[in-house]
Protein backbone atom coordinates (compact mmCIF):
# COMPACT_ATOMS: atom_id res chain seq x y z
CA UNK A 1 0.00 0.00 0.00
CA UNK A 2 1.42 3.35 -1.29
CA UNK A 3 1.18 6.26 1.90
CA UNK A 4 -0.63 9.42 0.75
CA UNK A 5 0.70 12.31 2.93
CA UNK A 6 -1.50 15.12 3.64
CA UNK A 7 0.87 17.35 5.72
CA UNK A 8 1.86 15.47 8.36
CA UNK A 9 -0.66 13.20 8.63
CA UNK A 10 0.58 9.65 6.61
CA UNK A 11 -2.30 8.05 5.48
CA UNK A 12 -1.68 4.64 3.33
CA UNK A 13 -3.51 5.19 -0.18
CA UNK A 14 -7.26 3.88 0.47
CA UNK A 15 -10.13 2.35 -1.90
CA UNK A 16 -12.60 5.27 -2.79
CA UNK A 17 -16.36 4.41 -1.40
CA UNK A 18 -17.94 8.35 -2.57
CA UNK A 19 -16.69 10.70 -4.53
CA UNK A 20 -18.23 14.27 -4.88
CA UNK A 21 -20.22 14.36 -2.42
CA UNK A 22 -21.21 17.11 0.42
CA UNK A 23 -19.87 16.83 3.92
CA UNK A 24 -22.43 15.86 5.54
CA UNK A 25 -23.06 13.15 2.65
CA UNK A 26 -19.77 11.99 3.08
CA UNK A 27 -20.25 11.59 7.17
CA UNK A 28 -23.58 9.78 6.57
CA UNK A 29 -21.83 7.34 4.69
CA UNK A 30 -18.91 6.97 6.96
CA UNK A 31 -21.43 6.16 9.87
CA UNK A 32 -23.60 4.29 7.87
CA UNK A 33 -21.17 1.43 6.84
CA UNK A 34 -18.53 1.81 10.33
CA UNK A 35 -16.27 3.18 7.76
CA UNK A 36 -11.86 2.92 8.74
CA UNK A 37 -10.91 5.33 6.58
CA UNK A 38 -10.39 9.21 5.03
CA UNK A 39 -12.42 11.86 3.85
CA UNK A 40 -10.41 14.33 1.87
CA UNK A 41 -12.93 17.81 1.93
CA UNK A 42 -12.10 20.39 -0.90
CA UNK A 43 -13.93 23.49 -0.05
CA UNK A 44 -15.52 25.12 -2.87
CA UNK A 45 -15.26 28.73 -1.54
CA UNK A 46 -13.15 31.19 -3.03
CA UNK A 47 -12.36 32.56 0.60
CA UNK A 48 -11.06 28.84 1.31
CA UNK A 49 -8.33 29.64 -1.49
CA UNK A 50 -9.15 25.63 -1.99
CA UNK A 51 -6.98 24.30 0.49
CA UNK A 52 -7.90 20.89 1.36
CA UNK A 53 -8.00 19.36 4.22
CA UNK A 54 -8.00 15.43 5.46
CA UNK A 55 -11.15 13.57 8.54
CA UNK A 56 -10.00 10.04 9.10
CA UNK A 57 -13.04 7.62 10.73
CA UNK A 58 -12.36 4.41 12.99
CA UNK A 59 -15.98 2.32 13.04
CA UNK A 60 -17.22 5.38 11.21
CA UNK A 61 -17.09 8.25 13.82
CA UNK A 62 -14.99 10.73 12.49
CA UNK A 63 -11.30 10.37 15.18
CA UNK A 64 -8.58 13.10 13.29
CA UNK A 65 -8.26 16.15 10.91
CA UNK A 66 -5.58 18.25 9.53
CA UNK A 67 -5.85 21.29 6.95
CA UNK A 68 -3.61 23.00 4.56
CA UNK A 69 -4.76 26.06 5.88
CA UNK A 70 -5.21 27.59 9.02
CA UNK A 71 -4.81 30.92 11.15
CA UNK A 72 -1.07 29.63 11.78
CA UNK A 73 -0.26 28.08 8.27
CA UNK A 74 -1.72 24.57 8.27
CA UNK A 75 -3.58 23.28 11.00
CA UNK A 76 -4.90 19.87 13.05
CA UNK A 77 -7.55 18.87 15.08
CA UNK A 78 -10.16 21.24 16.25
CA UNK A 79 -7.97 24.07 14.37
CA UNK A 80 -8.40 22.43 11.43
CA UNK A 81 -11.96 21.99 11.53
CA UNK A 82 -12.32 25.97 12.52
CA UNK A 83 -10.54 25.93 8.96
CA UNK A 84 -12.49 23.54 7.27
CA UNK A 85 -15.62 25.32 8.51
CA UNK A 86 -15.79 27.88 5.70
CA UNK A 87 -19.79 28.63 4.35
CA UNK A 88 -20.28 27.36 1.19
CA UNK A 89 -20.55 23.63 -0.23
CA UNK A 90 -17.31 20.97 -0.35
CA UNK A 91 -16.41 18.55 -2.62
CA UNK A 92 -15.76 15.57 -0.57
CA UNK A 93 -13.80 12.20 -1.94
CA UNK A 94 -14.41 9.12 1.34
CA UNK A 95 -11.92 6.31 1.22
CA UNK A 96 -12.00 3.36 3.25
CA UNK A 97 -8.99 0.98 4.78
CA UNK A 98 -8.81 -1.87 5.92
CA UNK A 99 -9.78 -2.29 10.34
CA UNK A 100 -6.84 -0.80 11.79
CA UNK A 101 -4.60 0.71 9.55
CA UNK A 102 -5.29 3.94 11.11
CA UNK A 103 -4.52 3.03 14.31
CA UNK A 104 -0.79 4.51 14.65
CA UNK A 105 -1.99 8.02 12.90
CA UNK A 106 -4.74 7.74 15.81
CA UNK A 107 -2.18 7.59 18.45
CA UNK A 108 -1.64 11.04 17.55
CA UNK A 109 -3.72 13.53 20.01
CA UNK A 110 -2.66 16.90 18.56
CA UNK A 111 -4.78 15.99 15.56
CA UNK A 112 -7.89 14.20 17.21
CA UNK A 113 -11.23 15.98 17.43
CA UNK A 114 -14.59 15.43 19.41
CA UNK A 115 -16.64 13.00 17.68
CA UNK A 116 -19.77 15.17 16.92
CA UNK A 117 -17.93 17.93 15.82
CA UNK A 118 -17.51 17.83 12.56
CA UNK A 119 -21.07 17.13 11.75
CA UNK A 120 -21.85 20.25 13.93
CA UNK A 121 -19.10 22.71 12.38
CA UNK A 122 -18.64 21.58 9.36
CA UNK A 123 -22.12 19.64 7.95
CA UNK A 124 -24.53 22.12 10.40
CA UNK A 125 -26.44 18.79 11.30
CA UNK A 126 -26.79 18.70 14.91
CA UNK A 127 -29.03 15.28 14.86
CA UNK A 128 -25.93 13.84 12.86
CA UNK A 129 -23.63 14.91 15.24
CA UNK A 130 -25.84 13.43 18.29
CA UNK A 131 -26.45 10.17 16.61
CA UNK A 132 -22.69 9.92 16.00
CA UNK A 133 -21.53 10.70 19.38
CA UNK A 134 -23.82 8.11 20.56
CA UNK A 135 -21.90 5.66 18.18
CA UNK A 136 -18.34 7.10 19.80
CA UNK A 137 -16.62 4.82 22.27
CA UNK A 138 -16.73 6.46 25.59
CA UNK A 139 -12.77 7.55 26.04
CA UNK A 140 -13.78 9.98 22.42
CA UNK A 141 -16.81 11.74 23.74
CA UNK A 142 -15.22 12.88 26.83
CA UNK A 143 -12.11 14.29 24.98
CA UNK A 144 -12.52 17.74 26.66
CA UNK A 145 -9.89 21.07 25.53
CA UNK A 146 -10.56 23.98 23.66
CA UNK A 147 -13.39 23.75 20.55
CA UNK A 148 -13.44 24.31 16.96
CA UNK A 149 -14.97 27.07 17.86
CA UNK A 150 -12.67 28.76 20.24
CA UNK A 151 -10.31 28.51 17.68
CA UNK A 152 -12.91 30.14 15.07
CA UNK A 153 -13.18 32.85 17.83
CA UNK A 154 -9.28 33.27 18.09
CA UNK A 155 -8.86 34.53 14.26
CA UNK A 156 -9.62 38.20 14.57
CA UNK A 157 -9.35 38.47 10.86
CA UNK A 158 -11.14 36.04 9.46
CA UNK A 159 -13.98 37.43 12.06
CA UNK A 160 -13.45 40.75 10.22
CA UNK A 161 -13.79 39.17 6.88
CA UNK A 162 -17.13 37.76 7.80
CA UNK A 163 -18.72 41.24 8.88
CA UNK A 164 -16.75 42.73 5.99
CA UNK A 165 -18.28 41.03 3.85
CA UNK A 166 -21.94 40.88 5.67
CA UNK A 167 -21.32 44.82 5.85
CA UNK A 168 -21.04 45.13 1.89
CA UNK A 169 -23.99 42.49 0.81
CA UNK A 170 -26.60 44.41 3.42
CA UNK A 171 -25.88 47.49 1.74
CA UNK A 172 -25.68 46.38 -1.53
CA UNK A 173 -29.11 44.46 -1.12
CA UNK A 174 -30.71 47.46 0.57
CA UNK A 175 -30.56 49.47 -2.52
CA UNK A 176 -32.25 46.14 -4.30
CA UNK A 177 -35.10 46.61 -1.93
CA UNK A 178 -35.39 50.17 -1.68
CA UNK A 179 -33.89 50.07 2.10
CA UNK A 180 -31.12 52.18 1.18
CA UNK A 181 -33.45 55.67 3.25
CA UNK A 182 -33.02 53.20 6.07
CA UNK A 183 -29.74 52.78 6.61
CA UNK A 184 -27.38 54.53 9.45
CA UNK A 185 -24.17 56.27 8.95
CA UNK B 1 -42.71 53.59 27.37
CA UNK B 2 -41.49 51.06 24.70
CA UNK B 3 -38.57 49.51 23.01
CA UNK B 4 -38.65 47.07 20.16
CA UNK B 5 -36.41 44.20 20.12
CA UNK B 6 -35.94 41.96 16.96
CA UNK B 7 -34.98 38.22 18.17
CA UNK B 8 -32.73 37.01 15.47
CA UNK B 9 -30.18 34.59 14.30
CA UNK B 10 -29.29 34.16 10.77
CA UNK B 11 -29.81 30.53 11.00
CA UNK B 12 -32.77 28.05 11.21
CA UNK B 13 -34.48 26.11 14.22
CA UNK B 14 -31.58 27.63 16.70
CA UNK B 15 -34.48 28.27 19.26
CA UNK B 16 -35.63 32.27 18.38
CA UNK B 17 -39.30 31.56 18.94
CA UNK B 18 -39.20 29.28 22.00
CA UNK B 19 -36.41 32.37 22.87
CA UNK B 20 -39.12 35.13 22.30
CA UNK B 21 -41.70 33.91 24.11
CA UNK B 22 -39.44 32.61 27.15
CA UNK B 23 -38.12 36.00 27.21
CA UNK B 24 -41.35 37.45 26.50
CA UNK B 25 -42.57 35.73 29.55
CA UNK B 26 -40.29 36.91 32.15
CA UNK B 27 -39.82 40.14 31.16
CA UNK B 28 -44.05 40.15 31.53
CA UNK B 29 -43.52 40.59 35.08
CA UNK B 30 -42.24 43.83 34.87
CA UNK B 31 -43.42 45.05 31.57
CA UNK B 32 -46.39 44.66 29.45
CA UNK B 33 -45.18 42.26 26.70
CA UNK B 34 -46.16 42.41 22.73
CA UNK B 35 -44.92 39.22 20.77
CA UNK B 36 -45.60 39.86 17.01
CA UNK B 37 -44.72 36.54 14.44
CA UNK B 38 -42.88 38.64 12.07
CA UNK B 39 -41.05 35.70 10.97
CA UNK B 40 -44.03 35.99 8.18
CA UNK B 41 -42.44 33.56 5.73
CA UNK B 42 -42.08 30.90 8.17
CA UNK B 43 -44.28 31.67 10.61
CA UNK B 44 -44.37 29.17 13.66
CA UNK B 45 -44.98 31.17 16.75
CA UNK B 46 -48.45 29.79 16.75
CA UNK B 47 -47.56 26.53 17.37
CA UNK B 48 -45.74 27.29 20.61
CA UNK B 49 -48.76 28.91 21.59
CA UNK B 50 -51.63 26.47 20.50
CA UNK B 51 -52.80 29.57 18.16
CA UNK B 52 -52.68 26.90 15.33
CA UNK B 53 -56.31 27.92 14.82
CA UNK B 54 -56.18 31.39 15.31
CA UNK B 55 -58.99 33.16 13.16
CA UNK B 56 -57.08 36.60 12.59
CA UNK B 57 -53.88 36.81 12.24
CA UNK B 58 -50.14 38.74 11.12
CA UNK B 59 -50.81 37.43 7.45
CA UNK B 60 -54.51 39.06 7.68
CA UNK B 61 -53.11 42.43 8.00
CA UNK B 62 -50.55 42.49 5.59
CA UNK B 63 -53.04 42.29 2.48
CA UNK B 64 -53.36 45.41 0.99
CA UNK B 65 -57.07 45.34 0.89
CA UNK B 66 -57.36 44.06 4.59
CA UNK B 67 -60.55 44.48 6.87
CA UNK B 68 -58.93 43.60 10.42
CA UNK B 69 -57.96 45.56 12.68
CA UNK B 70 -54.90 45.08 14.25
CA UNK B 71 -57.02 44.24 17.22
CA UNK B 72 -58.38 41.16 15.90
CA UNK B 73 -55.07 39.47 15.54
CA UNK B 74 -54.23 40.03 19.22
CA UNK B 75 -54.12 37.01 21.97
CA UNK B 76 -54.19 37.70 25.61
CA UNK B 77 -52.40 34.01 26.18
CA UNK B 78 -49.73 33.26 29.11
CA UNK B 79 -49.44 37.04 30.39
CA UNK B 80 -48.70 38.01 26.95
CA UNK B 81 -50.39 39.90 24.00
CA UNK B 82 -49.55 37.47 21.46
CA UNK B 83 -49.65 38.24 17.64
CA UNK B 84 -49.01 35.43 15.77
CA UNK B 85 -48.97 35.12 11.90
CA UNK B 86 -50.86 32.09 9.89
CA UNK B 87 -48.75 29.91 7.65
CA UNK B 88 -50.83 29.80 4.55
CA UNK B 89 -48.56 30.22 1.55
CA UNK B 90 -50.72 32.00 -1.37
CA UNK B 91 -51.45 34.57 1.40
CA UNK B 92 -47.83 35.47 1.93
CA UNK B 93 -47.38 35.78 -1.64
CA UNK B 94 -50.35 38.09 -1.30
CA UNK B 95 -48.94 40.04 1.64
CA UNK B 96 -47.45 43.05 1.45
CA UNK B 97 -44.37 42.97 4.06
CA UNK B 98 -44.27 46.81 4.11
CA UNK B 99 -47.70 47.16 5.96
CA UNK B 100 -45.38 45.57 9.32
CA UNK B 101 -44.45 48.51 9.74
CA UNK B 102 -47.69 50.05 10.92
CA UNK B 103 -48.83 47.24 12.28
CA UNK B 104 -46.02 47.73 14.65
CA UNK B 105 -46.52 51.26 14.92
CA UNK B 106 -49.72 50.52 16.18
CA UNK B 107 -48.86 48.21 18.27
CA UNK B 108 -46.06 50.29 19.95
CA UNK B 109 -48.63 52.94 20.82
CA UNK B 110 -49.70 50.45 23.40
CA UNK B 111 -47.02 48.30 25.13
CA UNK B 112 -43.78 48.33 27.03
CA UNK B 113 -41.67 45.69 25.34
CA UNK B 114 -42.58 44.55 21.25
CA UNK B 115 -40.38 41.52 21.02
CA UNK B 116 -40.41 40.17 16.95
CA UNK B 117 -39.90 37.33 16.09
CA UNK B 118 -37.70 37.00 13.09
CA UNK B 119 -36.96 35.07 10.31
CA UNK B 120 -33.77 33.02 9.74
CA UNK B 121 -33.35 34.26 6.54
CA UNK B 122 -31.89 37.61 4.88
CA UNK B 123 -32.35 37.04 1.71
CA UNK B 124 -35.83 39.09 1.31
CA UNK B 125 -37.37 42.50 2.47
CA UNK B 126 -39.80 40.64 4.41
CA UNK B 127 -37.02 38.92 6.78
CA UNK B 128 -34.86 41.74 6.88
CA UNK B 129 -37.35 44.64 8.03
CA UNK B 130 -37.96 43.48 11.99
CA UNK B 131 -33.95 44.17 11.87
CA UNK B 132 -34.86 47.37 10.12
CA UNK B 133 -37.81 48.18 12.31
CA UNK B 134 -36.57 47.57 15.97
CA UNK B 135 -34.26 49.39 17.67
CA UNK B 136 -32.17 47.01 19.23
CA UNK B 137 -31.59 43.03 18.54
CA UNK B 138 -31.39 40.06 20.38
CA UNK B 139 -29.17 37.22 18.42
CA UNK B 140 -29.83 33.78 19.39
CA UNK B 141 -27.18 31.31 18.65
CA UNK B 142 -26.01 27.68 19.41
CA UNK B 143 -22.22 27.28 20.25
CA UNK B 144 -21.47 26.23 16.71
CA UNK B 145 -19.14 27.99 14.03
CA UNK B 146 -21.98 28.22 11.28
CA UNK B 147 -24.42 29.47 14.30
CA UNK B 148 -21.66 31.78 15.01
CA UNK B 149 -21.10 32.80 11.82
CA UNK B 150 -24.84 33.57 10.87
CA UNK B 151 -25.12 35.59 14.09
CA UNK B 152 -22.00 37.71 13.21
CA UNK B 153 -23.83 38.16 9.61
CA UNK B 154 -27.08 39.28 11.35
CA UNK B 155 -25.64 41.54 13.66
CA UNK B 156 -24.11 42.93 10.80
CA UNK B 157 -27.18 43.24 8.50
CA UNK B 158 -28.48 45.02 11.81
CA UNK B 159 -26.05 47.71 12.56
CA UNK B 160 -26.27 48.91 8.90
CA UNK B 161 -29.89 49.90 9.43
CA UNK B 162 -28.51 51.65 12.63
CA UNK B 163 -30.04 48.43 14.79
CA UNK B 164 -27.51 47.69 17.62
CA UNK B 165 -27.20 44.31 19.89
CA UNK B 166 -28.98 44.53 22.84
CA UNK B 167 -27.39 40.96 24.09
CA UNK B 168 -26.73 37.37 22.71
CA UNK B 169 -28.14 34.44 23.86
CA UNK B 170 -26.17 30.37 23.68
CA UNK B 171 -29.16 28.20 23.40
CA UNK B 172 -28.79 24.10 23.15
CA UNK B 173 -25.56 24.48 25.20
CA UNK B 174 -24.40 20.84 25.94
CA UNK B 175 -20.90 22.03 27.38
CA UNK B 176 -20.83 24.06 30.17
CA UNK B 177 -16.98 24.10 30.92
CA UNK B 178 -16.29 25.22 27.45
CA UNK B 179 -19.27 27.86 27.32
CA UNK B 180 -18.16 30.26 29.25
CA UNK B 181 -14.88 30.69 27.46
CA UNK B 182 -16.89 30.76 24.35
CA UNK B 183 -19.56 33.52 26.32
CA UNK B 184 -16.57 35.54 26.70
CA UNK B 185 -14.65 34.87 23.27
CA UNK B 186 -18.06 36.23 21.82
CA UNK B 187 -18.15 39.27 23.79
CA UNK B 188 -15.42 40.67 21.58
CA UNK B 189 -16.92 40.95 18.58
CA UNK B 190 -21.17 41.11 19.53
CA UNK B 191 -22.45 44.59 20.75
CA UNK B 192 -24.34 43.21 24.00
CA UNK B 193 -23.35 40.95 26.57
CA UNK B 194 -24.12 37.55 26.99
CA UNK B 195 -27.39 37.83 28.69
CA UNK B 196 -27.34 33.70 29.52
CA UNK B 197 -26.58 30.42 27.89
CA UNK B 198 -29.53 28.20 27.84
CA UNK B 199 -29.13 24.56 28.40
CA UNK B 200 -30.05 21.70 25.64
CA UNK B 201 -33.46 20.69 27.08
CA UNK B 202 -35.81 17.80 27.04
CA UNK B 203 -38.71 20.38 28.72
CA UNK B 204 -37.88 23.11 25.76
CA UNK B 205 -38.87 20.14 23.30
CA UNK B 206 -41.63 19.03 25.45
CA UNK B 207 -42.98 22.76 25.74
CA UNK B 208 -43.20 22.59 21.85
CA UNK B 209 -45.06 19.40 21.26
CA UNK B 210 -47.57 20.63 24.33
CA UNK B 211 -47.92 23.87 21.88
CA UNK B 212 -47.42 26.15 25.03
CA UNK B 213 -44.13 28.74 25.45
CA UNK B 214 -41.54 26.67 28.23
CA UNK B 215 -42.17 28.94 31.17
CA UNK B 216 -45.89 28.12 30.62
CA UNK B 217 -44.88 24.32 30.11
CA UNK B 218 -42.10 23.95 32.48
CA UNK B 219 -41.35 26.91 34.79
CA UNK B 220 -38.91 24.95 37.17
CA UNK B 221 -36.51 23.99 34.51
CA UNK B 222 -33.25 24.80 34.11
CA UNK B 223 -33.98 26.34 30.57
CA UNK B 224 -36.86 28.54 32.20
CA UNK B 225 -34.29 29.73 34.94
CA UNK B 226 -31.49 30.39 32.53
CA UNK B 227 -34.56 32.74 30.60
CA UNK B 228 -35.13 34.30 33.43
CA UNK B 229 -31.60 35.71 34.19
CA UNK B 230 -31.06 36.37 30.38
CA UNK B 231 -34.16 38.56 30.53
CA UNK B 232 -33.19 40.35 34.20
CA UNK B 233 -29.83 41.05 32.22
CA UNK B 234 -31.26 42.96 29.38
CA UNK B 235 -31.70 46.84 30.17
CA UNK B 236 -34.73 47.64 28.20
CA UNK B 237 -34.66 50.83 26.96
CA UNK B 238 -37.07 53.40 27.41
CA UNK B 239 -38.50 55.06 24.43
CA UNK B 240 -41.61 57.37 24.03
CA UNK B 241 -44.32 55.66 22.23
CA UNK B 242 -45.13 58.76 20.21
CA UNK B 243 -41.70 58.85 18.93
CA UNK B 244 -41.33 55.19 18.29
CA UNK B 245 -44.51 54.90 16.52
CA UNK B 246 -43.63 57.95 14.57
CA UNK B 247 -40.31 56.30 13.51
CA UNK B 248 -41.94 53.37 12.15
CA UNK B 249 -44.60 54.95 10.11
CA UNK B 250 -42.37 57.16 8.29
CA UNK B 251 -39.94 54.52 7.65
CA UNK B 252 -39.11 55.12 3.95
CA UNK B 253 -39.99 51.93 2.85
CA UNK B 254 -41.28 51.66 -1.03
CA UNK B 255 -43.67 49.79 -2.57
CA UNK B 256 -42.80 45.69 -2.32
CA UNK B 257 -41.32 44.89 -5.93
N1 LIG C 1 -32.71 24.71 24.78
C1 LIG C 1 -33.30 23.80 23.98
N2 LIG C 1 -33.12 22.48 24.21
C2 LIG C 1 -33.69 21.57 23.39
N3 LIG C 1 -34.47 21.85 22.37
C3 LIG C 1 -34.69 23.15 22.09
C4 LIG C 1 -34.13 24.19 22.87
N4 LIG C 1 -34.53 25.37 22.35
C5 LIG C 1 -35.31 25.08 21.30
N5 LIG C 1 -35.42 23.74 21.14
C6 LIG C 1 -36.19 23.01 20.13
O1 LIG C 1 -35.64 23.26 18.86
C7 LIG C 1 -36.65 23.36 17.89
C8 LIG C 1 -36.53 24.72 17.19
O2 LIG C 1 -36.81 25.73 18.13
P1 LIG C 1 -37.54 27.07 17.69
O3 LIG C 1 -38.78 26.76 16.94
O4 LIG C 1 -37.66 27.92 18.89
O5 LIG C 1 -36.41 27.64 16.74
P2 LIG C 1 -36.50 28.82 15.68
O6 LIG C 1 -35.16 29.43 15.65
O7 LIG C 1 -37.64 29.71 15.98
O8 LIG C 1 -36.77 28.01 14.37
P3 LIG C 1 -37.21 28.59 12.94
O9 LIG C 1 -35.97 29.16 12.34
O10 LIG C 1 -37.70 27.38 12.23
O11 LIG C 1 -38.27 29.62 13.20
C9 LIG C 1 -37.97 23.18 18.63
O12 LIG C 1 -38.40 21.87 18.49
C10 LIG C 1 -37.63 23.50 20.06
O13 LIG C 1 -38.44 22.81 20.97
MG1 LIG D 1 -39.27 30.33 14.80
Amino acid sequence: MSETAVGELDLPRGTLVRSRVGVAGALEAALSRDLTGYARIEPDSLLADGDPGVLTFADGVPVAAYCERGAKGDSRGVDALAALAVPGPCTVELYELPAGSLDRVHEQPSFTVPPGAPAEELADDATLAERTRERAPEEATDRGGASALESFLEDEERIAAIQEEARAEAEKRAAEWGLDGELGE
Amino acid sequence: MVEALAVASGKGGVGKTTSTLALGMALADEYDVTVVDADTGMANLCFHTGLADANTTLQDLLLDDADATVEDAVYERFGLSLVPCGTSLSAFREADPTLLREVVAELAADTDVLLLDSAAALGSQSAVLPLVLADRTVVVLQPTIPSLSDGLKVQEYARSYGTETAGVLFNRVRDDEAIDRVAEQAERYFGGPTLATIPESDAARAARRAGEPLLAHAPDSDAAAAYRRAAGRLEIQDGDEGAVADRFRSAVIPESP
